[in-house]
């Protein structure tokens, strides 16, 4: 026990200490304050004063410009501000002097008008350098349709109040169902576990994954340097594996306690909370057990391929053929994480279901059913008692490997070798 | 009991055997020595030793006591092919290699200062092992194999890529932990380091045990055949003499080789007969010539 005290602390003090470690970590760091940050500034951005400035020539369509102002007006933030432009003489002269003030910078783009007869409303042509203007057009678009509806109203003479009716926009919520209470999830709720559940799962994989590699790299760069013909006579080479994957996880816990705790700190920094709560996402809506099973799930996960890993890295004799080698891991992995993703539309489809038993799948897809769908409590318990079972039994394999993986040099030995060198050094 | 008895080990991997029935014991403060070719399994007898693989049959035993995990803290290992972390400080992980074999670190501290001033090279502390020439890794190595004071030390081609001044330092330090009591198990391919420092020798080939014993009772065993005749002069016809294979003129006289031994005092006599000898002696085989003998007969 105490050996193994010794390897945990050395992997752990240089890992701390290295400088990859260190960069890395500040620099997601500062990803993350800046992408939880980013919503804050979105709104900033498109608030007010930075609505799209529309050229129109001033003595035309006189109603229907009054009608897009009122409505513009109107909106909770005003995406476009109609400019007049004065200009007369032929279409040619105003098209010339709509194109003068672009250039003086006054306007973004003009409209024009054709006149219809057949719909009894002009078509309109909105005339803008900037390629695919969609926000612009798109609050054009239906600011001309209301204008020209009302327009269609006014002609059939309803009143005030039936008009008030027919435009009075249709309300649909949506609220999930949970088995066996009333109480489901809102669509606030909903959204958050949505959001939090893909968070969450890209962490899983990046963390498990990240260390996983690591503690492979570690155990292939000792067996290059030859450093681990000293190591394994000097203490038991399982003391020295589960050393190492306790000191990395602890490593990787750390990292990710700073990382997470920089982005929930700016989450929850007051200007941003408001820019939260226009996406639909409120983190005090979250339950508390998708965090219990976020960290039982990372701790799983992270044991099972941890140990996956080491077994690989104990079998390469060299850095450069370790990518190689652990594909069938990374892959494995991969595919857990984009099933998981898949699920995130897809919570409740038999496939997933199945997958959640899985035990190389389950720590990212039964997370997954357990944000987003609602699985019986006996689902829970098998799947979480299938993937302590493998990775106990993964361990134990691991261990059996690395025993004999480690002081075989060489290229790679195959599966019957290493068979075959289990049986020459009884383990 | 001696501290370690290795008696009647085999170790076949597949096919192949890699040990056949090797038996040796070394006793409090001896430096044995494992000769061979390369190939001829001392490395496998060193991984057995070192408790890394155990033998298909046949004990190895450590002051009495089969291996357990506990030996190991009484074990010191100078592998081969030397590594250390090359990035991280001596001090780090000589500190680390010695926790773990159970030193504490302040103990562990003050050895390897200590080691370290008597290398002359307080300085390393805190280099890092990249930044270090080639010999001084193997000093560092050297030190991690022995920081805990081992009482069993297992060095496999121990003086190999230093230079003169280092090997005499390396030599003189293998010594005194001899004179200590450790008991040092050996392997080189520098055949005038076993006949300095080892008493008793084994001489493998293709696995199996050849020559084994004390060097001067192996040495008696091979005939002496080597005549060097100092003198100035040329002494013609020494090649005629019964019993005289060759003779060869060099810078200082005659290189002679004979078929027995009493031929030795005819050329003795021959010379004197013609003028003042400086030098005569009758040269026991050395080392060298016995393990190219022994390995090289086998191969044919």
């Amino acid at each position: 026990m105490n050996s193994m005290r010794t390897v945990i602390a050395f992997t752990m003090r240089n890992k701390l200490r290295s400088k990859s470690f260190i960069i890395t970590t500040i620099i997601l760091g500062i990803l993350l304050v800046v992408g939880a940050n980013v919503p804050y500034f979105i709104d900033k951005l498109t608030g007010p004063g930075s609505a799209a400035k529309v050229g129109y020539i001033a003595s035309e369509q006189g109603e229907i410009i009054k009608g897009l102002e009122q409505q513009f007006g109107q909106a909770e933030e005003q995406k476009v501000q109609l400019v007049p432009v004065e200009a007369t003489g032929s279409d040619a002269d105003k098209a010339a002097a709509l194109q003068q003030a672009i250039e003086d910078g006054k306007i973004k783009g003009y409209l024009t008008f054709t006149e219809n007869k057949e719909v009894g409303f002009p078509d309109v042509v909105y005339h803008s350098k900037k390629m695919l203007d969609t926000d612009t057009a798109g609050a054009l678009q239906t600011g001309l349709q209301f204008v020209k509806t009302e327009q269609a109203v006014r002609d059939a003479k309803l009143t005030a109040e039936q008009f008030a009716k027919l435009t009075a926009p249709v309300k649909l919520d949506t609220v999930q169902i949970a088995d066996g209470s009333a109480g489901g999830k809102t669509e606030a709720e909903q959204g958050t576990a949505i959001g939090l559940t893909y968070a969450i799962l890209i962490l899983l994989f990046m963390s498990v994954m990240i260390t996983g590699q690591l503690i492979a790299t570690e155990i292939t760069a000792e067996k290059s340097s030859r450093v681990m013909e000293i190591i394994v006579t000097s203490v038991a080479p399982l003391k020295q594996m589960f050393g190492k994957v306790i000191g990395t996880f602890l490593v990787g816990l750390a990292q990710l306690v700073v990382l997470v705790g920089a982005a929930l700190i700016n989450l929850t920094l007051p200007h941003n909370k408001g820019a939260l709560e226009k996406y639909g996402i409120d983190l005090s809506s979250v339950d508390p057990k998708m965090i219990i099973f976020a960290i039982v799930m990372y701790l799983l996960g992270y044991f099972l391929y941890a140990m996956l890993f080491a077994a690989i890295g104990s079998l390469v004799s060299r850095t450069e053929d370790l990518s190689q080698t652990s594909m069938p891991v990374t892959m494995l992995s991969l595919a857990g994480f984009y099933i998981a993703i898949y699920g995130l539309t897809n919570p409740e489809s038999s496939f997933i279901t199945v997958c959640s038993f899985i035990p190389f799948f389950s720590p990212f897809i039964l997370f997954l059913r357990i944000g987003l769908a609602d699985p019986a409590w006996w689902e829970i318990v098998l799947s979480v008692g299938i993937l302590i079972a493998s990775v106990l039994v993964i361990g134990w394999l691991a261990a059996k490997i690395y025993r004999v993986g480690v002081l075989m040099y060489g290229k790679k030995p195959s599966f019957k070798e290493v068979f075959k060198a289990m049986k020459a050094y009884k383990v | 009991m001696n501290p370690l008895v290795i008696e009647k080990v085999f170790k076949q991997y597949g096919e192949k055997t890699a040990v056949n029935g090797l038996s040796f014991e070394v006793a409090q403060g001896e430096i044995y020595g494992l000769l061979g070719a390369n190939g001829a399994g001392k490395t496998t007898t060193m991984r057995m030793v070192l408790g890394l693989i155990l033998p298909d049959a046949g004990s190895i035993r450590y002051r009495g006591k089969p291996y357990s995990t506990e030996q190991l803290s009484m074990m010191g290992y100078l592998p081969e092919e030397r590594g250390m972390y090359p990035k991280v400080k001596v001090s780090d992980q000589i500190l680390y290699l010695a926790q773990l074999r159970g030193m504490s670190r302040r103990d562990a501290d003050a050895n390897l200062k200590r080691w370290l001033e008597r290398f002359q090279v307080p300085e390393y502390y805190n280099k890092k092992v990249e930044e270090l020439s080639k010999g001084n890794q193997q000093k560092i190595q050297f030190i991690a194999a022995v920081i805990h004071k081992p009482s069993i030390l297992i060095m496999d081609e121990a003086f190999s890529g230093l230079d003169p001044v280092n090997v005499e330092l390396l030599k003189s330090t293998v010594k005194e932990l001899r004179d200590d009591g450790a008991s040092i198990v050996f392997s080189t391919h520098r055949m005038e380091h076993v006949e300095e420092l080892c008493r008793n020798i084994t001489i493998m080939h293709k696995s199996n045990p050849v020559l084994q014993g004390p060097i001067r009772d192996i040495k008696s065993r091979f005939p002496r055949e080597k005549v060097v005749l100092g003198t100035e002069r040329d002494i013609p016809g020494l090649e005629r003499i019964s019993g005289v294979v060759s003779a060869n003129r060099t810078e200082r006289g005659y290189d002679l080789l004979v078929s027995r031994k009493e031929a030795a005092q005819d050329i003795l006599k021959h010379a004197m007969a013609q003028g003042p000898v400086e030098r005569f002696e009758l040269l026991e085989p050395t080392l060298n010539e016995i393990f190219i003998k022994t390995v090289g007969e086998s191969h044919e």
